[in-house]
């Protein structure tokens, strides 16, 4: 007994942690259900997993989006951009959580009394009309994450060519992956962020370190097992940040559970793999 | 600012002034918005590829400095930019020579994103008609043949998108949708307005019921409950409607027409195949018999010395012709219908 003792004082601190998570509370007694899915010889790696997740909670997103935005204001009026002239735009794509870090921005930044415009990408005709209207400026998309860059630069694509006048373009985002930053790269529109998740950051990616290799080679092929598809997260981007609404879908199974979560349980389920609530 | 001749609205698409020349990397540059990809044949970018990859860019790119970015954005030069970005990633890094000007205005960008969207092979009406509109209400210029040399749109173009800049916004949007599955085909806008015109003449009351948007709105439902397999098919409604004249017909398309705006389910062509197709048939009978006539006239049989089996033939053909008129003969149709339709 009184070796378990480090073990209860660590699942009471993830747990306290990650209390905040959304779509499912993760507790005491839920952590302790959720790491004996799995093989003993295990526990304590994937419990090290658990550990490096970098958790973004509700506080810190506020934090870095209201940041990264006064830090782009002051840039752009120094640019000669009045506030006036800049569009946010929110990224309506399923599942994204962009309409609300925009509604967020909005309140906290006080967007709308600035006199910015606050637009959605499928709002095609609102982007020509405004940008028309104030015939050059910046253009700012809000985001809490993004994971491949693909889902931003498909809306952002479609979007930027209704676009009336030369406009600056950013993306304003609480975290990003590397592989989004080469997406916006090829397209010149600029990061602001508060960290970009490297490869080498996540344990379970091909070229992720902090996992000895057998480690990762089995916890690797377990997750294939689970999900030959996703397993490893969309685009196999086996990505290691939850942020307090939901967890992206580039997460790994072992920490996102399997759909329905019925073959997986998992810690930090998104809120489409939890069965539906009954009314 | 109505534009009075074409030498003035050369002017106003003058795009490119005179600016500081530059060396800039890939890195500085942001590529254009309009995908130019889709413009470049890969075999003449291949040559200017080598070209460049032997002798370095030569005539130097145009660009401006974005606002507030530390990139600049290609004005003309994308090729060459997209050649160098080729040969960056086969390891050879080249630096571009780059007249810097400054931004250009915005009619000047909208009317290089014209000359873009005039090369591309497939482009969405909607967005052209919204810059198109754009560019009427900066210029204040409205004549088609002055904005179509403007622009590099034809003039049938440009009448159609400024039929679509007459519509609601609600409808605009519609054909704005980033998913092309739920999109509203552009020019079901073009094809639908005759019809609901048709409606507000053909089924009075229904109109004065729903009103202009309340008819569109239900030929959108329509649509969308793919009950519109094209929209094309807006045109049999006013082949049907020219071709029906006797006053029972009339009715009848009105009724039908009513039917159509009224039950989604009920499918264009299903409505009124029926009053064009029974049409077509007669016209194509009528060409038959004055072909067959005609031919008999050229063949000159009047004085023909082998009688018997070409009188056999004509027998049995006017056996046919014979009890076809007793068909016909007593139609519900009036004579003069008959006759009308006899003389098309």
């Amino acid at each position: 007994m009184i070796f378990e003792i480090p073990q209860v004082i660590r699942y009471a601190l993830l747990a306290w942690r990650f209390r905040d998570y959304r779509p499912k509370r993760v507790t005491f007694a839920g952590l302790r259900e959720w790491i004996r899915q799995f093989e003993r010889e295990d526990r304590s790696t994937i419990l090290n997993i658990l550990q490096s997740v970098s958790y973004l909670n509700e506080g810190d997103v506020s934090r870095i989006l209201v940041e990264q935005n006064e830090a782009l204001i002051r840039k752009l009026n120094a640019a000669g951009i009045a506030t006036k002239k800049i569009i946010y735009v929110s990224i309506d794509t399923a599942g994204s959580s962009s309409a609300v870090m925009l509604n967020l921005l909005r309140d906290a930044c006080h967007l709308e009394r600035r006199g910015c415009y606050l637009l959605d990408s499928r709002d095609v005709l609102g982007i020509s009309q405004v940008s028309a209207k104030i015939d050059g400026g910046a253009i700012v998309y809000v985001d809490d994450f993004s994971g491949s860059g693909g889902q931003f630069s498909r809306s952002r694509d479609f979007m930027s060519q209704h676009l009336v006048g030369t406009f600056a373009e950013f993306f304003l985002v609480a975290c990003i992956c590397e592989e989004a930053i080469y997406e916006l790269a090829e397209r010149q529109v600029e990061a602001c962020t508060g960290s970009i998740h490297a490869r080498a950051q996540r344990p379970l990616h091909e070229q992720g370190v902090g996992l000895a290799v057998g480690d990762k080679n089995r916890l690797r092929e377990y997750c294939l097992g689970i999900d030959g598809r996703g397993g490893l997260g969309y685009g196999a981007l086996a990505t290691n940040v939850v942020l307090y609404r939901n967890c992206p879908n580039t997460a790994p199974v072992l920490l996102r559970g399997t759909k329905g979560q019925e073959e997986l349980v998992g810690i930090f389920p998104r809120t489409d793999d939890l069965p539906v609530p009954a009314l | 600012m109505a534009l009075k001749n074409l030498k003035e609205i050369d002017k106003v698409a003058d795009v490119v002034p005179s600016g500081a020349l530059k060396q800039l990397s890939i890195k500085d540059i942001k590529p254009s918005t309009n995908n130019p990809r889709l413009l470049f044949d890969p075999q003449p970018l291949k040559e200017l590829r080598d070209n460049i990859r032997q002798h370095g860019v030569l005539v130097p790119i145009t660009v401006y400095q974005i606002r507030g970015q530390t990139k600049y954005a290609i004005l003309d030069g994308e090729r060459r930019y997209r050649c160098c970005v080729d040969l960056a990633q086969e390891g050879k890094e080249l630096s571009i020579p780059a007249n810097v000007v400054e931004p250009p205005s915005k009619i000047a960008g909208l009317l290089y994103m014209f000359s873009i969207h005039n090369f591309r092979e497939a482009w969405e009406l909607m967005p052209t008609a919204l810059s198109l509109g754009v560019v009427m209400n900066e210029l204040g210029e409205e004549d088609t043949e002055k904005l179509s040399h403007l622009t590099g749109l034809s003039e049938p173009q440009i009448e159609r998108c400024k039929k679509l800049l007459a519509i609601d916004e609600k409808y605009q949007k519609m054909s704005l949708e980033p998913d092309p599955n739920t999109r509203i085909p552009a020019n079901f806008w073009i094809e639908s307005g005759p019809v609901v015109d048709l409606a507000k003449k053909e089924v009075p009351k229904l109109y004065e019921k729903l009103g202009k948007t309340g008819v569109l709105d239900r030929l959108v439902e329509k649509y969308q409950a793919k009950k519109i397999r094209s929209v094309i098919h807006f045109r049999r409604i006013m082949e049907a409607s020219e071709i029906v004249e006797a006053p029972e017909d009339k009715t009848k398309f009105a009724a039908r027409l009513n039917e159509y705006i009224t039950n989604t389910d009920l499918e264009t062509r299903r409505a009124f195949d029926e009053f064009v197709v029974d049409n077509r048939r007669i016209s194509n009978a009528i060409n038959a018999c004055e072909e067959f006539i005609s031919r008999l006239e050229r063949a000159k049989l009047a004085f023909a010395l082998d009688r018997d089996e070409l009188r056999s033939a004509l027998k049995k053909v006017q056996v046919y012709i014979n009890s076809l008129l007793s068909k016909l003969a007593g139609s519900d149709a009036p004579e003069g219908a008959n006759s009308d339709r006899a003389k098309r």
